[in-house]
This record gives C-alpha cells, structure tokens and sequence, in this order.
C-alpha cells in the first residue's frame, strides 16, 4: 500500500470539494467587506507609521502577537473512522503517511508566521530603541514554530490527556519564553537561555508514555480541522451538514432550561444547547473580548465607533452560521415540528444573542459619554440597526428557503 | 374503544429510484394495542417500510395513513401520532442524555410535570439514573441506543415505530424493553416492531408480517402463518425459515 500516494488522493478528494465553493467565496458581499476592511486597516496602519504615538509597548505586542502565530500549531491527516481497521496493520508505517502533513501544516504556518512579522516589523524598527536583526527574528520564530509543531506531534500521542494537557502548557510557556528573551534581553545571552529551555523541554517530551498511532485522538482532530474549514467557507456560502465541535461547558449547562416549554420552542431549545457547547460560541467570545479591548482604547473617537461596528459584523456573521446548523438533521423530519418553526427560532436567537452582545460591547463608549452624549448614543444606535439588519437577512433567508421548498 | 387501524398501508411501492422500487405493492396494518413485528432478510426492505411511514421517503404508489390521516393531509399530527427508534443511535453531540429526552418532549408537547415523572421511571427503568447528565459522545453504544429508547417513550404517540431495538442493548436492557414494551402495549399503544431475534418476539408479538425481497409474503398470528403455509408446530424461526429458504 503506497500511504503517501493514499494521503495526496484523499488531500486532493477534499481540495476539490472545496473547489466548487470558490466562486461563490468571490460573488458573496462578505468577501467584498473582508477586502474593504483589509483596505481600511492598510490606510490606518500606514498613517500609524507616519505618526507612531510616543510609549508605545512594542515588545509586548510584538510578543502578543507573534506567540500564537509561532505557537498555535494543527495538521491536516485526513484519517477517517474506517482507517482504524483497514490502515491499522499499516500502523508501523504511518511515518510515511503523515510526514507530509507534518510538513505542509508546518509550511503553511511559517508563512501565515513570516506575514505578521512582516507587517508588524516597520512598527518594531520604528519604536524599539534597540531593534533586533530581521533575518535573526525570522530564524529564531521558525526554530519555535518547529519546536512547537513537534511538541503538539508528541502531545497528541501521549497516553495520559491531563498530562498532555500540562505540555500544552509547557508549550506555550516555552515559546513565550524564547520570544521573550529574543525582543528583551541581549542577543548572545538570550541565544543560551533559548538553547538551553528547547534542549530541556525537548527531553522533557521524550518522558511520557505514548500511543505508537494515537488512531482516534488523530481521526477526532481531523474531523475538527475539517469542521473548522466547512466553518469558514459557511461565511460564505451555505455548506450543508457541518459537524461542530464540542466543549462540555458545564458553567452552561442549565442555559436553555427556562425557554418557555412550548413546541414552538422546543428547536431554540437544540439550538441554544447547540450554541452553549458549540464553537460558534468560543469564537464569539475571543472576539467579543478583543473587541472590548480594543472599543476601551478608542472609547474617545469615531475609529472606535468603526472597530465597534466592523466587530458586531463579524459577530453577526458568526451568529448567522447557526442557520446551517442542524440542516441535516434526522429528528427535525420525524418529531412533529410547527411548520417554520426551525427558521423562526433559529432567527429570533441570533437576534436576541447579537443584541445582547451589540449592547455589551458597546459598554467601553459609556466612559465618554459626558464629552459626547451624541456620537455614543449615534454608536449604539448603529449597533442596534446592525442587529436588525441581520435578521432581516436571516428573515430573508428563511423565506427564499421556503419558497423553494414549496 | 375504536377499532380502526393505527397504521394502515395500503398498494405501496417505493424505494430510491422510480426505475427499480425496492417495496412492492405492501398492505399491512396495526391496530390499536397491537404489537405487530416486521421480519425479513437483509434487505427484504424492513428499513424501507419504515422510512416511508416516517415521511423520510415518498411513496411512488399505494397510501400511508397514520390514526387515518395521511402525512400529505396533516403533517404535524401525522408525526404526532408516532415515534421511531432507529436501528443505529443518532443523538446530538451537544446534549446530554436527559436533555435528549426533554428535547423529545418538549417537540412531543408533553406536559412538563409528566416529562419529569416518565423521565424518572425509564432512567430508572434502563438503570441511566447516573448518566442523564452526561454528553452523548461520551455513552457506549448500548447506553446510545438505551437515549433513543427513552426518547420514543417519554412522549406517548399512538403508534412506536422501532427498529431493530435490541443491538446493542445488554440482557437487563432487552428485558427492560421488552416488559416496558408490553406495558404500553396494554395501555393501548399500537407498537411495528422489526428485529431478527426471532426467538425473543415470538413470545411478545400478537402478529407478524413476513417481507422478503420487497414483498408481504406472509402475515397473520404464527397459528395463521402456520395453517397458512401447512407447517403446523414450528416456531417462528423455523416457520421463517421455510418461508424465505422453502426450507432448503
């Protein structure tokens, strides 16, 4: 069996099931608002170098933002369920397999790694008062994207998920570490401690126990990895019969127990279970606290306003996601649903949950509404006319949907 | 008490394709307090039936009529009037088993405080008492199959469309069924019941329906079936066996 001609099919079966979504990606508005924000953030980037304001913490962004570029890692394996009986007696050759998902997931990284650096870089020189050399930067950020990359590899096939759990940490710890001791201190000496911390967390990693395949962890991943880009091209395009990933959340898990117990709630009911456990919902959340933030910094000006706007569009594309969620689903033919029941609810939640989430990141402009009574109350305005906009659009949907099922 | 069919089928023909049905001019019915099963091979077309009695496939002839609507005239009692346990498990990831249950009655329209009581008892009944709080993907198949059994019978339709219950379960949980199965059956609950452990439903059905290759070949109680076909005394394994092999 020729495993890596097996791993180049199925890479290319999903590539071409992807292929077909293009167009549309092209077509839709929301690829056309993505490009003009791109436009909007590379004029004020640009007017930003032209003035850096006095005091900025450049190497703590530098750091905040490298370290999950250089850090986060993922690979693609494409495993499926079956390969557990058919490629198992395959199981001593499995290198050959993933080797190249290893290098590809790695090839893709560093470039999406180098891009920041990049762009960050003019911001860097221009602020730093001893700016490190870029070529060094880049060398010593692909050394931790690697390093990391091989820890994941290692973390993925340990026997004892609390102790995985401990070298996620370990990990994260490790690439803060370098890249810390890269912008902060001097070059040789940081050279020694980086030398040393990789040397020890490497042996480090060679204690715990592992599975030789660790056949379902890889198959689970794989169906999240190719969750996550049917997630994505959702943005875009409808893409039927998308899987989320869960989180048990239980700090959530009396949410939805109060909705009124009527059957024409009974699918907010699913759907709310579905978003409390979801990822749509752990993606809100790191936008909504990055957004906060940033609304914080520029509570005082219209470019807040913008930030807060641009971020409830993402929210609410995000939110809208919960549409395709549960199209496919066996129990919403058989159990005696009311005739538009599933699309009326599933409008009013996202809603509800992108008027909640307008009116909460709106709370940073409160600090400045004595200065400016009429430019916050303008801000939350627009934050209100983006959420109805959003269910209009929903609404719409919903009706087309119908028509056509008619 | 009204004597007309629960589940009526009448001149069905249907499958995937129009150009090669897999049914065949089916006629069958369920009445009221009935416990009827549906046997067959593999690929006799058990499956098939169901899935036209759920709505799942339309029929290319021949009517479907549940409590004497069919799905087409009113689709929401229609699907009122029944539940199904499928063959396979198909839970949602995002819940835990006692929210698949209340999910179920809440869409069933059961009352809240009879949600809680009947949830007590098939908990207890199919010993989940320590796992209702637990998320799905984290159940063995048999506990699986054990929340789709609890959400066919926290609602009380007319008519429980199950098939092939038993995979799966362990012997504590076939017998929890089966004395569940027959208690529903005295209160007037009309149960199509298809499964190939042909030794176990003998005892519990009041009739069988035999389907091979897409058709009814046979039906009635096993004294019907065997006067029918001439082979008095044999069990029902047996009795199947002559039919579909002509006992070669």
């Amino acid at each position: 069996m020729d495993l890596k001609e097996l791993r180049r099919t199925r890479r290319g079966r999903f590539m071409g099931s992807m292929l077909p979504y293009v167009g549309y990606i092209i077509q839709s508005g929301v690829a056309m608002v993505f490009l003009f924000v791109l436009i909007v953030f590379s004029a004020w980037y640009t007017s930003l170098l032209q003035n850096v304001p006095e005091g900025i913490p450049i190497r703590w962004i530098m750091l905040a933002i490298l370290l999950p570029a250089a850090v986060h890692s993922s690979f693609r394996t494409y495993l499926q369920t079956p390969d557990t009986i058919f490629l198992l007696p395959q199981g001593h050759r499995m290198k050959e397999y993933f080797a190249p998902s290893w290098v590809s997931g790695n090839v893709w990284k560093i470039i999406r790694l180098l891009f920041v650096l990049i762009t960050l870089w003019p911001l860097y020189i221009r602020t730093d008062d001893s700016p490190k050399r870029l070529l060094f930067t880049i060398l010593i950020l692909i050394a931790v994207k690697l390093i990391a990359s091989y820890g994941l590899w290692k973390e993925i096939a340990m026997l004892s998920r609390p102790m995985a759990g401990i070298f996620t940490f370990l990990r994260w710890a490790v690439g803060g570490l370098i890249i810390a001791a890269w912008l902060w201190q001097h070059s040789g000496r940081s050279l020694i401690f980086m030398v040393l911390l990789a040397a020890a967390y490497l042996v480090a990693l060679s204690v715990p126990a592992r599975h030789a395949v660790p056949w379902e962890r890889l198959i689970t991943m794989e169906k999240n990895q190719g969750g996550r880009a049917l997630m994505v091209l959702g943005w875009f395009v409808d893409v039927p019969g998308r899987e989320q990933r869960v989180y048990p959340r239980r700090y959530l898990s009396k949410w939805g127990a109060r909705l009124p117990w009527r059957k024409d709630t009974a699918y907010r009911y699913l759907l709310t279970k579905s978003f409390a456990r979801g990822d749509i919902f752990g993606i809100i959340m790191r936008i909504s606290v990055l957004a906060l933030l940033l609304n914080w910094l520029n509570h005082d000006s219209y470019f807040g306003t913008a930030i807060y706007l641009f971020f409830l569009f993402i929210i609410g594309v995000q939110l809208s996601a919960l549409r395709k969620l549960h199209s496919e689903s066996f129990w919403l033919t058989v159990y005696p649903f009311p005739e538009g029941s599933k699309a009326d609810n599933t409008t009013r939640f996202v809603f509800r949950a992108h008027l909640v989430v307008a009116l909460i990141l709106g709370l940073p402009f409160l600090a400045s509404i004595g200065d400016r009574l009429l430019p916050v109350i303008g801000t939350f305005a627009a934050g209100i006319l983006v959420s109805f906009l959003f269910k209009a659009y929903l609404s719409r949907k919903a009706a087309r949907m119908a028509d056509e099922d008619l | 008490m009204n004597n007309s069919p629960v589940l009526q089928i009448t001149g069905l023909s249907g499958g995937y394709s129009l150009n090669k049905p897999v049914l065949h001019d089916i006629a069958l019915q369920v009445q009221p307090g009935e416990m009827v099963g549906l046997i067959g091979l593999n690929g006799a077309g058990k499956s098939t039936t169901m899935k036209h009695i759920l709505g799942l496939m339309s029929p290319h002839k021949g009517d479907i009529t549940v409590k004497g609507k069919t799905r087409a005239e009113d689709p929401i009692g229609y699907h009122n009037a029944l539940t199904f346990v499928p063959e396979s498990p198909l839970l949602y990831d995002e819940m835990t088993v006692r929210e698949h249950v209340e999910f179920t009655a809440r869409a069933y329209g059961v009352e809240q405080s009879d949600y809680e009581t009947r949830t007590l008892h098939l908990a207890k009944l199919f010993h989940m008492e320590d796992k209702m709080d637990t998320l799905s993907t984290h159940l063995s198949k048999g506990m699986k199959q054990k929340v789709m059994i609890m959400c066919a019978f926290v609602a009380r339709p007319a008519l429980y469309v199950i098939d092939e219950p038993f995979l799966g379960l362990d012997p504590l949980g076939i017998r929890s069924l089966l004395d569940f199965m027959m208690d529903l059956k005295k209160s007037g609950s009309s149960i199509l019941l298809s499964s190939h452990i042909l030794s176990t439903i003998e005892n519990y059905c009041d009739r069988f329906i035999v389907l091979h290759k897409g058709k009814v070949i046979a039906q009635g109680t096993l004294a019907e079936i065997a006067a029918t076909t001439g082979l008095q005394g044999l069990t029902l394994e047996q009795l199947f066996y002559e039919l579909v092999q002509g006992g070669k």
